[in-house]
């Protein structure tokens, strides 16, 4: 902890800083803007070459989509192209049956898309992975039957034609102007979504859902509104596309079209938008010169996924984002202090928790068998035992994970009951993990902005959240790998930056999760400083810990489990004498 | 979870045309080869498409076997061409009449053969140590490493059987439907559809996931309407997926923290 | 020659180097136990004998001959069988097709072998009997100690390597499982048995190890390192010595 107080960094300062830079961006989507104007003025006005340009950038809006929902937050969705057809066929429907104005189209069809996504969304809550996938081919698969069928509104086979473009847009050039700065619109979008705090929720939902839901964020929610926003995308995308080739019919989008989209979002790398320019416009272009495979280009599509998932797994954009990788200037200046009490709780209650007769049988197996205790505000407080005792599934239990079979835990006096994750963390309490669970495609300050970005904290703009982060990083000594990848630090500097995390959130109640396993001695020893550090300043921390070395320096208090019971609650001293807990952990018969 | 599970019906049902009317085997030589062929074939595809992604993650796996289900059938688009072909039914007498009813033999063939497999499948599931050592590879495969059961091997032999499976149900379906690059998709998904409604790992579950599609097909294109026929199938996969996503028998696996 | 002799073994993941530098022995007809505190590197020493990590350098020979760096296949035909913590019983099959499965590291065997050796642990373990069809998953931990003995046993190896067996068993349960190691001996088998209840692994240990973060301790016999201060120590702290 530094003992100086020189100026506090200024906020400008932290400008360098990626994520706080309001116009980031921006001098590159006008670079865009300007591109646009010029490809669309110099591409000829009609016929083959413009079609295939239209073609490319309203599928790449739609492409920008399946980066939101599955480059961000990791969900499956072979759908995207429906929702290009839904978003088509709305534009179509209004505007050449309703008579509606091409901008009132395109804005329905987005809402519209907007409507099923997020419906499509409501399906994550029970599912994952090629549950969720099944989910949305099964709609991909309706929403075709449906185009195919339903005559009277869609028009059938034969789709909708005649699909007027906006008034005083008509010219090609005009209308490819329009659809190329509407492109340049979504890729910025989608890129600060990316460093905004949504995006790093749904960044950490893919990486790691369980430390996402006890960061405080609602899993359930981000995947809506990533299915949301990539359905929106979507609309967008057919909307235009509706305009630019004035006819729309079923086998426009079918699953097939799913899979193209899929396989372009992939090749150019689906983590960035760029990634969804770079893949679109190589794969709609590209079929184009090898005219001569035509027959076989789906063929070549499945077999390019398979190769780019084995050699090629972030795509072009992304293997080349990497090699072009460089560093964040490191910010130098003292930051603020860490405010390491919870500025929110109102410290009420002499207890920050209290556990009461609290039971988890897992069927026949009690894990927990009436626990009670209570950890005093401002201590650390240890949790120790053999392995097998409960230690863990009382901590998961505590902190919303597993429901409990029976019995109460108040934290800082108010009922915890069924709560999830997220909203336990929301009233003070963070973790971290034995088996360490960082976001591991996020930064280490990113990480740790996570869990500044704690509802219920008290950080409200960007810049106090990555001052929060940095101040945090800072305690633990990480200061100036804020800008790695977080998976390149070593193993026990990941779990400080867990720590980190926990830390910036200023928290009520810190659980600590065997945080000295995997740690070489040197490292212990420096975690043992922190840990001291720690209670200094008035925190509250319950841990879990196997190495009594570290437990005798830093506990203040500590109870012992045993076959998922309490056999001993006191002061080191008394605890680690007592003779019934020597024989719990020696295996020795419990003296008479 | 194998995307291209259909695909290997629709292989089964080309070399079944390419053997005998290609080549002119016997029906029946050309039946048996097409699915040993496609076992031969799983193997491959163990190998190329599962093996060099076995450690990577769900996602990537499923991926890469949608990529397969797309190069499966599109390959075959560029080699035979678009029309669908034709074969005749296992037997020349296509049917009788019992009562009122035309009973199709072909249907027969199928319920027949689908029958047989349960049997062929529970004998070697439940009677043979090579089906317990499969079961033991998928429900642990370190452990099994370590009591020295080939683990390569039998994920081969897993392959080599889904593709053969699935081989046999291309060759039986081809002479009802016609066979075309489409027909492996269509049975994918509702071969998937059946299982997660019956619940994964539950065979019960699966025919009674089968039956439950076929019937809302029929009852659907019966009594509501008939374009929407495969729609019906998807409804009641989605509603199951939203009510009770483990399907009727299967268990749900949640992650531990 | 001694059955099984470690030298100098090095082991790492991706964390970081969890042992530094074992050497340990076990002599024929010997149980040998490997003490400690949880996350002291036991588990990983048995797991570098039977093959099941990939990052150790060091010397592993089994019968005088290099086990290092073999399949865990190959290991467990040499003769060397591994229970591993947590028992690992498969949960869909019965306690019949478990026990028959560890029998897997000797090809053709005729039904008639097998099953006579299934009698045979069928007689050492009489509990097993009545449960011979019950699926893995309905079995209780005392119940799957013994399956998943039964089924190491079935694999006729000459050294068994015990993972904590007594992890989450009531502790009658704890003594009847510590007899049946005994009786395994008796019968010629080698025990390395890694234990974290170091008085059960005592009581029936020939000689110990005690680890501590990746290095051995102290070894020796059961009474003397019973009395050893820094055995107490490496499991409870400092504070556990001052009253004893």
């Amino acid at each position: 902890m530094s003992t100086m107080e020189p100026a506090i960094v200024a906020p400008e300062k932290l400008a360098v800083i990626p994520a706080a830079r309001w116009w980031r961006g921006l001098p590159t989507a006008a670079a865009g803007l300007v591109v646009a104007v010029l490809v669309a003025a110099v591409a000829p006005g009609h016929g083959y070459t413009l079609n295939i340009i239209m073609q490319a950038a309203t599928y790449a809006i739609g492409v920008a989509g399946l980066v939101v929902v599955l480059g961000y937050c990791g969900q499956i969705s072979l759908a995207q192209a429906g929702f290009l057809g839904i978003g088509a066929y709305v534009q179509a429907i209004l505007t050449v049956h309703a008579g509606v104005p091409f901008l009132i189209g395109t804005v329905a069809a987005v809402i519209v898309c907007g409507i099923f996504g997020l419906l499509l969304g409501f399906a994550s809550l029970r599912l994952g992975g090629h549950y969720l996938a099944m989910v949305t081919i099964s709609f991909q698969v309706i929403l075709t039957l449906v185009m195919t069928n339903w005559i009277g509104l869609t028009g059938g086979p034969d789709g909708v034609s005649g699909i007027p473009r906006p008034a005083g847009l008509e010219d090609g050039h005009a209308y490819l102007g329009l659809c190329l700065v509407l492109l340049v619109g979504a890729v910025l979008f989608t890129w600060r979504l990316k460093l905004s705090r949504l995006g790093r929720a749904m960044q950490a939902v893919r990486d790691n859902e369980i430390a996402a839901g006890t960061c405080g964020i609602d899993v359930f929610q981000i995947k809506v509104v990533a299915f949301g926003i990539s359905a929106m995308l979507g609309g967008l995308g057919g909307a235009l596309f509706a305009g630019a080739f004035s006819y729309v019919s079923p086998d426009q989008f079918t699953f097939d079209e799913s899979i193209v989209m899929l396989t372009m979002a992939l090749l150019g790398g689906v983590q960035s938008p760029f990634g969804a320019l770079l893949g679109t416009f190589t794969l709609v272009i590209l079929p184009e010169w090898l005219r001569f495979l035509r027959e076989a280009y789906l063929a070549i599509y499945g077999a390019a996924v398979i190769l780019i998932m084995i050699f090629l797994p972030e795509g072009l954009w992304g293997w080349a984002a990497k090699r072009l990788y460089r560093r964040a200037p490191v910010v130098e200046g003292s930051l603020p202090p860490l405010p390491l009490l919870s500025q929110t709780a109102g410290l009420a209650g002499e207890n920050a928790l209290e556990v009461d007769g609290l039971a988890k049988h897992f069927g026949g197996l009690k894990a927990l068998d009436g626990i009670s205790f209570n950890v005093r505000r401002g201590s650390v407080h240890a949790l120790i035992g053999p392995n097998g005792s409960g230690k863990t599934t009382f901590l998961n239990v505590i902190s919303g994970l597993y429901r409990a079979t029976s019995g109460a835990v108040r934290l800082a006096n108010v009922p915890m009951g069924t709560l999830p994750p997220h909203q336990r963390t929301k009233r003070g309490m963070t973790r971290t993990y034995q088996n360490i669970r960082v976001f591991r495609g996020l930064t280490v300050l990113e990480n740790v902005m996570i869990g500044a970005e704690r509802p219920g904290n008290d950080v409200r703009d960007p810049a106090a959240v990555v001052s929060r982060a940095l101040s945090a990083l800072d305690f633990v000594g990480l200061r100036h790998d804020a800008s790695l990848p977080v998976g390149s630090l070593p193993y026990g500097h990941q779990r400080y930056v867990e720590i980190a995390r926990a830390l910036a959130g200023s928290p009520d109640l810190l659980l600590l999760d065997e945080p000295a396993a995997g740690l070489n001695s040197t490292e212990k020893q420096e975690l043992s400083e922190l840990l001291r550090r720690l209670k200094g300043h008035g925190l509250t921390i319950l841990v879990i810990e196997h190495d009594m070395k570290l437990i005798e320096a830093v506990a203040d208090h500590i109870t012992v489990l045993n076959f998922g019971r309490c056999i001993a609650d006191g002061t080191p001293r008394e605890v680690l004498s007592h003779p019934e807990v020597i024989a719990a952990y020696l295996g020795e018969p419990v003296p008479a | 979870m194998n995307f291209a599970q259909g695909q290997f019906s629709m292989l089964g049902a080309y070399i079944l045309l390419v053997l005998f009317v290609g080549v002119g085997l016997p029906y029946w030589a050309a039946f048996l080869a097409s699915i040993i062929l496609m076992a031969g074939f799983g193997v491959l595809f163990a190998g190329a498409v599962y093996w060099p992604l076995r450690n990577r993650g769900q996602l990537t796996v499923i991926i890469s076997t949608i990529g397969a289900s797309i190069l499966l059938p599109n390959a075959v688009l560029a080699l035979y061409g678009p029309s669908p072909a034709t074969v005749p039914t296992l037997f020349d007498n296509p049917g009788f009449m019992a009562g009122s009813v035309f009973v199709d033999t072909q249907y027969l063939s199928i319920i027949a053969f689908t029958i047989l497999m349960v049997i062929l499948q529970y004998l070697i599931f439940e009677k043979t140590m090579l089906g317990k050592k499969l079961q033991a590879t998928s429900q642990d495969k370190e452990m099994a490493a370590m009591l020295g059961i080939p683990v390569a091997i039998m994920v081969l032999i897993t392959f080599a059987y889904s593709a053969a499976l699935g081989a046999l149900a291309g060759v039986l379906v081809a002479p009802v439907l016609f066979v075309s690059v489409g027909m492996g998709a269509t049975i994918a998904l509702k071969a998937f559809a059946a299982n997660i409604i019956g619940g994964f790992g539950s065979i019960p579950g699966a025919i009674l996931g089968g039956i439950i599609i076929g019937l809302a097909e029929t009852l659907g294109a019966t009594y509501l309407s008939t374009p929407y026929k495969d729609a019906y199938g998807f409804i009641i996969l989605l509603l199951v997926l939203l009510v009770r996503p483990q399907g009727l028998f299967g268990e749900l696996i949640a992650e531990k923290a | 020659m001694s059955l099984l002799a470690i030298g100098g073994l090095h082991a790492r993941y991706n964390a970081g180097e969890v042992l530094h530098g074992l050497d340990v022995t076990v002599e024929e007809g010997e149980i040998v136990a490997l003490l400690g505190a949880n996350g002291a590197g036991k588990t990983t020493t048995l797991r570098s004998i039977s093959g099941l990590l990939d990052n150790i350098t060091g010397k592993i020979e089994f019968e005088g001959k290099s086990i290092l760096g073999q399949s865990p296949g190959a290991i467990v035909r040499a003769g060397i069988s591994h229970i591993p913590e947590g028992r690992r019983v498969f949960p869909g099959l019965t306690v019949r097709e478990n026990i028959l499965l560890g029998a897997s590291n000797r090809s053709r065997l005729s039904r008639a072998t097998r099953d006579t050796k299934l009698e045979e642990m069928l007689t050492y373990f009489p509990d097993l009997r009545r449960l011979i069809d019950a699926l893995g998953w309905t079995l209780s931990g005392g119940q799957l100690q013994m399956v998943a003995v039964a089924r190491g046993l079935m694999a006729r190896p000459r050294l068994l390597l015990l993972d904590e067996p007594s992890l989450g068993l009531a502790p009658l349960i704890v003594q009847q499982v510590f007899r049946i190691i005994a009786d395994i001996r008796a019968r010629g088998t080698t025990v390395l048995l890694v234990e974290q209840n170091a008085h059960m692994a005592l009581s029936v240990a020939d000689r110990a190890y005690v680890l501590e973060t990746g290095r051995i301790l102290v070894s020796g016999k059961p009474d003397v390192l019973w009395n050893d201060p820094q055995v107490r120590a490496a499991y409870l702290g400092g504070l556990a010595v001052v009253d004893t």
